[in-house]
C-alpha cells in the first residue's frame, strides 16, 4: 500500500516533469520560464533540506487540524445520525457550509488571528472538517438491518452499540474518507501559508513565486507529493490494522 | 385465543392498493404453527404487523396478556468483532445459560462457538440467528424462513427439539417447504392472493412430535390441503 502510493506519485511527478520539458522543446522557451533537468537537480541538491523541514512544519498542522477535524465530526456525526430535528439540522447545515468554500474566509481568519500557527490550523481544520462531518453524517444514520434488527427486538439496542455496528460495518469507507481528509487538511495547511503565513511549504512556495523560480515550486510539489503520499500510505495501514485487530 | 389479528388494513407508504383489507385470523393454542403462502403475497409483512415492526392502517393484534412476540429472519447477522460464542453469552440471560448449553448441543454447534459469524456455513449461520432468539424471553416467536439454508435432516431435528424443549411457547414458521409445514405445524395459516377470499385459510396440520411417527396418508392429505387452499 505504502510503496504503491509512492510509485504512483513518482509516475505522475515524472509524467508532469516530462510534459513541462516537452513545452519547453515545442514553445522554444528559455531556463528562465521552464528550467532544464540540471537546474532542477542543483535547486534540488539547494533546498530539498530545508524544504524538507518545511512540508514537516506544514504536515505537522495538516495532522493536527486533521485529527481535531475527525473528533469533532464524528462527535457532531453521533449526535446528528438521528433522524431528530437536531440530526437534520446538522445534515442541512454541513451540507449548504460543505458548499461554500472556505477557504474563502481565510482572510478574515488571519485578521483576526494574525499570520501564526493557530491561523494555519484553524484553516486545515475547517478545509477537511465539512467533507468528513458529511461522510460521517452519512455512515452513523444508514441503519445495517440485518444486525440491528435483532438488538432493536430484545430492547438491547443503546446508542453506544449502534455507533459501534455502524463504525464497524462501515470501517472501510471511514478509513477512505480519513485518509481523503488528509489531502484536503494539507492542501488548507498550504494554502493558508500561502496566503498569509510565514512558515510552511505554503509560505516557501509564496516566496519561489515572487522569485519566479519553477524549479523550486516543482521541488516543493514534490517534496509535498512525497510526504503526502507516505502519511496517506500509514493513514491506510493504520485502517486495515484496526479492522483486523476488531474483527479478531 | 392467543393470537388474534382483527380487521387488519394494511398499505406500503407510497402505494395505493392495500396488502391487506380486512384480514383476520386466530390461533388458539401455543404450538408451532406456520405461515404459509406464495412469495410476494405478505407473509414477512404480516409477521412483521403482528410483532409490532409495521403498523396497521386499521385493526388490531392482540396476544393473550400482551405476552412478547419476537420477529427473526434468515439473513440476519451477528456483528463482527467477537466469536458467535462471545456473543451468545452477552446476549443470553443468566436464567437461560443452561438452556442455551442445551440448544447449543441440540443443533450441533458446539464446534463452531470461538469463529466469528461470517466465517460460517449460510446453514450454521441460519442455526446460531435461530438460538440466540430461542434463549430471549418471549411468548411468541415469528420464524421467517429461519432454518432456509439447513438441511433437511437437522432441520427435522431442530424442530422437533424446539417443539419438545418450548412447548407452552407459540411459533409461527414462515417456510416454502409445503412437506415441512404439513408434517411439522399444528396449524398451517395459508395467506391467499390479494383477491381471494377469505385471505387466510386455516389447515390443521400432523404436528409431528420426537419419538411420534407420522400418518403418510394423513400427511398427503394436508398437504393437498394447503395447496388447494393456497
Amino acid at each position: 500500500m505504502l510503496l504503491r502510493r509512492i510509485y504512483q506519485f513518482m509516475m505522475i511527478y515524472g509524467l508532469g516533469v516530462l510534459c513541462l520539458l516537452a513545452l519547453k522543446m515545442v514553445a522554444d522557451l528559455s531556463d528562465y520560464v521552464i528550467p532544464g533537468l540540471d537546474t532542477l537537480w542543483h535547486t534540488f541538491r539547494e533546498v530539498a533540506w530545508r524544504y524538507t523541514l518545511d512540508v514537516w512544519d506544514t504536515l505537522r498542522v495538516a495532522m493536527i487540524g486533521q485529527v481535531l477535524s475527525i473528533g469533532l465530526a464524528l462527535l457532531v456525526g453521533i449526535v446528528g445520525r438521528q433522524a431528530t430535528w437536531f440530526g437534520s439540522f446538522i445534515k442541512v447545515a454541513a451540507y449548504n457550509v460543505q458548499a461554500y468554500p472556505i477557504v474563502a474566509i481565510a482572510p478574515i481568519i488571519f485578521i483576526l488571528l494574525g499570520d501564526g500557527f493557530l491561523s494555519r490550523l484553524l484553516i486545515a481544520a475547517m478545509i477537511c472538517y465539512f467533507p468528513l462531518l458529511l461522510s460521517v453524517v452519512g455512515i452513523m444514520s444508514q441503519p445495517i438491518p440485518d444486525i440491528e434488527h435483532f438488538y432493536r427486538q430484545t430492547g438491547r439496542m443503546r446508542w453506544q452499540l449502534e455507533v459501534k455496528i455502524r463504525a464497524f460495518e462501515n470501517l472501510s469507507k471511514l478509513t477512505t474518507v480519513i485518509v481523503g481528509s488528509a489531502t484536503l487538511a494539507m492542501a488548507g495547511t498550504i494554502v493558508a501559508e500561502f496566503i498569509a503565513a510565514g512558515a510552511g511549504i505554503g509560505y516557501s512556495i509564496r516566496i519561489a513565486l515572487y522569485q519566479s523560480d519553477l524549479a523550486k515550486i516543482l521541488v516543493a510539489l514534490f517534496m509535498i507529493g512525497i510526504t503526502l503520499s507516505v502519511y496517506q500510505g500509514v493513514l491506510e495501514r493504520a485502517g486495515h490494522w484496526v479492522k483486523q485487530v476488531w474483527s479478531g | 385465543m392467543l393470537l388474534e389479528c382483527r380487521n387488519i388494513n394494511f398499505r406500503y407508504p407510497g402505494n395505493e392498493a392495500l396488502l391487506f383489507q380486512e384480514l383476520s385470523l386466530v390461533i388458539d393454542t401455543p404450538g408451532f404453527h406456520a405461515l404459509f403462502g406464495p412469495s410476494g403475497v405478505g407473509k414477512s409483512s404480516l409477521a412483521k404487523i403482528i410483532s409490532g415492526q409495521l403498523t396497521a392502517e386499521q385493526g388490531a393484534v392482540r396476544y393473550h396478556n400482551d405476552g412478547r412476540v419476537l420477529y427473526g429472519y434468515n439473513l440476519e447477522r451477528l456483528p463482527g468483532w467477537s466469536s458467535v460464542g462471545r456473543h451468545l453469552e452477552r446476549v443470553t440471560p443468566a436464567h437461560h445459560r443452561s438452556l442455551k448449553e442445551a440448544l447449543i448441543e441440540a443443533f450441533g454447534l458446539a464446534e463452531v462457538m470461538d469463529r466469528h459469524f461470517s466465517r460460517l456455513s449460510l446453514g450454521q449461520q441460519n442455526r446460531i440467528n435461530l438460538l440466540r432468539y430461542l434463549v430471549q424471553d418471549f411468548n411468541a416467536l415469528i420464524m421467517d424462513e429461519s432454518l432456509a439454508n439447513v438441511d433437511e435432516k437437522t432441520r427435522e431435528q431442530i424442530l422437533l427439539t424446539i417443539k419438545e424443549m418450548f412447548p407452552d411457547a407459540l411459533f409461527l414458521y414462515i417456510s416454502h417447504n409445503v412437506v415441512e409445514v404439513a408434517a411439522f405445524c399444528r396449524q398451517i395459516l395459508v395467506l391467499r392472493g390479494l383477491h381471494k377470499m377469505p385471505r387466510v385459510v386455516t389447515v390443521q396440520g400432523q404436528d409431528r412430535m420426537k419419538g411420534r411417527e407420522i400418518d403418510r396418508q394423513g400427511l398427503q392429505q394436508t398437504m393437498l390441503e394447503i395447496m388447494n387452499a393456497a
